[in-house]
């Protein structure tokens, strides 16, 4: 390839001015401005994108990947997939219980092993009604082999199909979290009929019976929504349609928020939320999300394999400063790694800010003169940037002295799973409502994760866990979510430092619109005035 | 000229081929995988490993690498991870945005150059001079995120003439939406274009055919646009097809300032989420790219100096 383009020349003196009269200048000057005066009135046209009356348009930070639901983990394409499919059940907007969704009635047999759903009245957006065959296909495409979340599934032994509007789930061993898996976006009920007709091109068009259906969708700019005609819940959604735009930068979602040219934004800078406020014609709000953010430590490696050590860490920070100084105040102390959310203690008390205590542990496990570590870091995370500047200086006071390693996610992620680390700052955020899921994946080992990489083990955790899952959902079993909860919070598998909110804002012209704490919206409810 | 432009494109084949070897072989040397990274929090080892067989990622290397060039010779590229599609449709969804972008500022720049450039060299050392120089000199060192915002912030907030982003539908209202951020990256080109247009026209000014051009009793205006602009273009065409080659994949922070569909910031998350096959066949649409460039900067040297022969 060509090289020589890239070297500049060298600066070369010539002779003198040449006197070349001004008019030769005028002329070539007059012919760019004729060129532009030609442009002009083309590029001031105004664009054709006037609000159609009734279309919400809300910016979030990134494209979709696909609407297929047993492919996807990202954020925007499960939110859009939830407007899009029903599921069985949904989460309440207040993520403490599940309500119905396409089944408008079930029942769980009392030795736990069948379930039994009742479908309600509801056509897919083309028209056709829902069936207990659709629901067959999909759950089982859902636990299939090609399914991301396979996982989930695998509790469902056998589906069967008594008549259009029933649909019977048996299962070989009692697993209590699979109500909770069946209000997962994966659990998205599809038209079996429709997808197999042409299954390469379903998902560029899909048809569920959700809210809302594809209109278009533009890669890397929009996925275009329209009103699902067909809709179940009478008289919605009130809006015509929805445009849901990618627009990756924080400062051009809110110039474009405060322009009026769209209507809600996702995901707003933190810093931007008060002044964006103030204004009156924008409203913020921050949606208390179930996610945690924490530093997890490698308790493979010295000295993190004395807990003694873990816990003086989590006495060392000043968490309710980092909420104050990184959250703007828009998030809580974490008190474990788990995310606030059902069967959630409210009597623990997180770690105090208690650095003589932190250097009293720190001496008791041999430690007294501190330690030498490293601390990876997200580089696309700004956030755990600065809460690595903070932490390394936090540290630094009771005579931890923590390298900062910044790296790219790929990385962070295959470094942490290779155990090839000492702390890394990272977090957890839940897609359902029920905490099976996240203690799995955070606090229980061995399984898919081992305590998030951490390798922390406590064998009554591991217990309640097996426990938890075959115990019928009530008191009973959130007392063992409670304890699981405890254990870990002593065990400190790492340092626990907030529940961040997730900041979003919307103009006074929108009513309705809210963010769950799963991190999705529904927008039936929403309306334009 | 044909000969030369098909010979040119039988270069491009051990070009391209020592590209497909560097980005293969360079990429699976990065640490993490696109079957544990797609998998994430849910991914177990069992998991990972059906997914590794899935995505054909057990295979022996040399296998995957055959692989990748039958996904090339079928013109597919391949299936991306992420996406699930073949790579040349999803590299087709946003080639416009790039094309457009490339093409418009470069066309920007090279309107504000000559005019601007012709001042500086007239006008060297006096007033005009100076500040063409510092203006662009301080242009070149401001990151171009911030003056992407400035600009939106004056020209589609304050006085709203433009989007604030976006890209349009139809050609004016994509020419409409595309300004802003056209200009933005043309005011990078033209910093350096400006500087070694000027260079060399004070260069070819100097020179005897000049003197002699101006003794035939040729007007000023004739002597710049026969004799001393062609001549002086040449190393300022370098500059400004040097530059075009870097805006393909170069303006992921203009494409995500003004929430652009281009291929640069496509090829920034396809590294983030290891998609082998998307990063491989984008690569081998930017190199194609450079190359068809390459090209044009040289019809370019053989339109503006006729003593350069293409054959």
């Amino acid at each position: 390839m060509r090289m020589e383009g890239c070297k500049l020349p060298p600066p070369r003196q010539s002779g003198q001015d040449q006197g070349i009269s001004m008019t030769t200048f005028r002329s070539m000057v007059s012919a760019a401005a004729l060129a532009l005066s030609i442009l002009g009135p083309a590029l001031t046209i105004a664009p054709s994108t006037a609000l159609a009356q009734g279309v919400l348009k809300l910016a979030q930070t990134q494209d979709l990947v696909s609407l297929d639901p047993i492919a996807t983990s990202d954020n925007p394409s499960i939110h859009a997939q939830l407007l899009i499919y029903d599921t069985l059940l949904r989460p309440s907007t207040d993520a403490t219980k599940l309500e119905p969704g396409l089944a408008e009635s079930w029942t769980v047999s009392d030795d736990g092993l069948t379930y039994s759903f009742k479908l309600r009245q509801a056509k897919f957006s083309d028209g056709t009604p829902v069936t207990s065959a659709d629901v067959a296909f999909s759950l089982k495409r859902a636990g299939s082999d090609a399914s991301s979340w396979k996982r989930f599934f695998s509790g469902i032994d056998a589906i069967e199909t008594p008549d259009e509007r029933t649909v019977v789930l048996k299962l070989k061993k009692v697993f209590t979290p699979l109500l909770n898996n069946l209000a997962l976006f994966s659990s998205a009920i599809l038209p079996q009929k429709a997808f197999e007709a042409a299954p390469d091109k379903f998902f560029e068009k899909p048809i569920g019976s959700g809210p809302f259906t594809v209109a278009a969708w533009n890669k890397g700019q929009a996925l275009s929504l329209k009103k699902n005609a067909h809709y179940w819940q009478a008289g919605k959604p009130s809006l015509d349609g929805a445009e849901i735009l990618v627009l990756p930068e924080g400062n051009s979602r809110v110039l474009k928020l405060q322009a009026g040219e769209i209507d809600a934004a996702l995901e707003i800078p933190l810093n931007q939320m008060q002044s964006l406020g103030r204004a009156g014609t924008v409203k913020t709000a921050v949606a208390d999300v179930l996610r945690t953010d924490f530093v997890l430590l490698n308790t493979k490696k010295k000295p993190f394999d004395d807990v003694r050590v873990r816990q003086a860490l989590n006495y060392a920070i000043d968490k309710q400063g980092l909420v104050k100084a990184l959250l703007y105040g828009a998030g809580k102390v974490a008190n474990s790694p788990m995310p606030l959310m059902a069967y959630a203690d409210p009597e623990l008390k997180p770690y105090a800010h208690d650095v003589a205590k932190a250097k009293a542990l720190l001496k008791e496990a041999g430690y007294g003169d501190g330690f030498k570590t490293s601390l990876l870091v997200h580089s696309g995370r700004p956030l755990h940037r600065q809460v690595a500047q903070a932490l390394q200086s936090a540290l630094a006071q009771i005579g931890v002295t923590a390298e900062i390693r910044l790296v790219e996610g790929g990385t962070h992620w295959s470094t942490t799973k290779a155990g090839d680390y000492e702390m890394a700052v990272s977090y957890a955020s839940s897609d359902t409502i029920d905490p099976d899921q996240m203690a799995g994946f955070l606090i229980v080992n061995p399984e898919r994760a081992n305590a998030y990489h951490t390798e922390w083990k406590n064998e009554r955790v591991n217990e309640l866990y097996e426990k938890e899952r075959a115990t019928k959902d009530g008191p009973e079993r959130g007392a063992m979510f409670k304890e699981m909860v405890e254990l870990s919070h002593e065990g400190a598998p790492s340092i626990f430092l907030f529940y961040p909110g997730t900041p979003y804002a919307y103009r006074s012209t929108v009513s309705g619109f809210e963010v769950l704490p799963t991190g999705n919206f529904r927008l039936e409810d929403v309306k334009l005035k | 000229m044909l000969t030369y432009i098909l010979k040119r494109f039988v270069q491009l084949v051990p070009v391209l081929f020592g590209i497909t070897l560097a980005c293969f072989f360079l990429l699976r040397a990065l640490p993490g995988d696109p079957a544990t990274l797609l998998l994430g929090a849910r991914g177990g080892a069992d998991e990972i490993a059906a997914m590794k067989q899935r995505l054909g990622l057990d295979l022996p290397l040399w296998r995957q690498y055959l692989l990748f060039l039958g996904d090339i010779l079928s013109g597919s590229l391949g299936r991306s991870v992420v996406y699930g599609q073949p790579v040349m449709s999803l590299v087709l969804e946003r080639l416009p945005a790039t094309l457009w972008l490339v093409a418009y500022s470069t066309a920007i720049a090279v309107v504000l150059t000559i005019p601007l450039a012709l001042w500086s060299a007239i006008r060297r050392d006096q007033a005009p001079d100076i500040l063409i120089k510092l203006m662009f000199t301080v242009l070149l060192a401001i990151p171009s995120f911030w003056l992407g915002l400035v600009l939106v912030v004056v020209l589609a907030i304050w006085v709203p003439l433009f989007p604030t982003s976006g890209y349009g539908s139809g050609i004016l209202s994509r020419l409409h939406h595309l300004t802003l951020p056209a200009f933005v990256i043309a005011l990078a080109t033209a910093s350096l274009t400006i500087r070694s247009l000027r260079s060399g026209i004070l260069n070819v000014l100097g020179s005897d055919y000049v003197t002699t051009a101006r003794a035939k009793g040729n007007a000023t205006s004739r002597t710049m646009r026969v004799h001393v602009l062609p001549n002086a273009l040449i190393s300022s065409i370098s500059v400004l097809g040097a530059h075009t080659s870097w805006v393909i994949g170069g303006t992921v922070v203009i494409e995500t300032v003004f929430a652009l569909p281009g291929l640069g910031s496509l090829f920034v998350e396809s590294i983030f989420a290891r998609d082998y096959p998307m990063i491989q066949g984008l690569t081998i649409v930017f190199a194609v790219l450079v190359v068809l460039i390459n090209l044009a900067t040289d019809i370019a040297y053989a339109l503006a100096d006729p003593r350069i022969r293409l054959d």
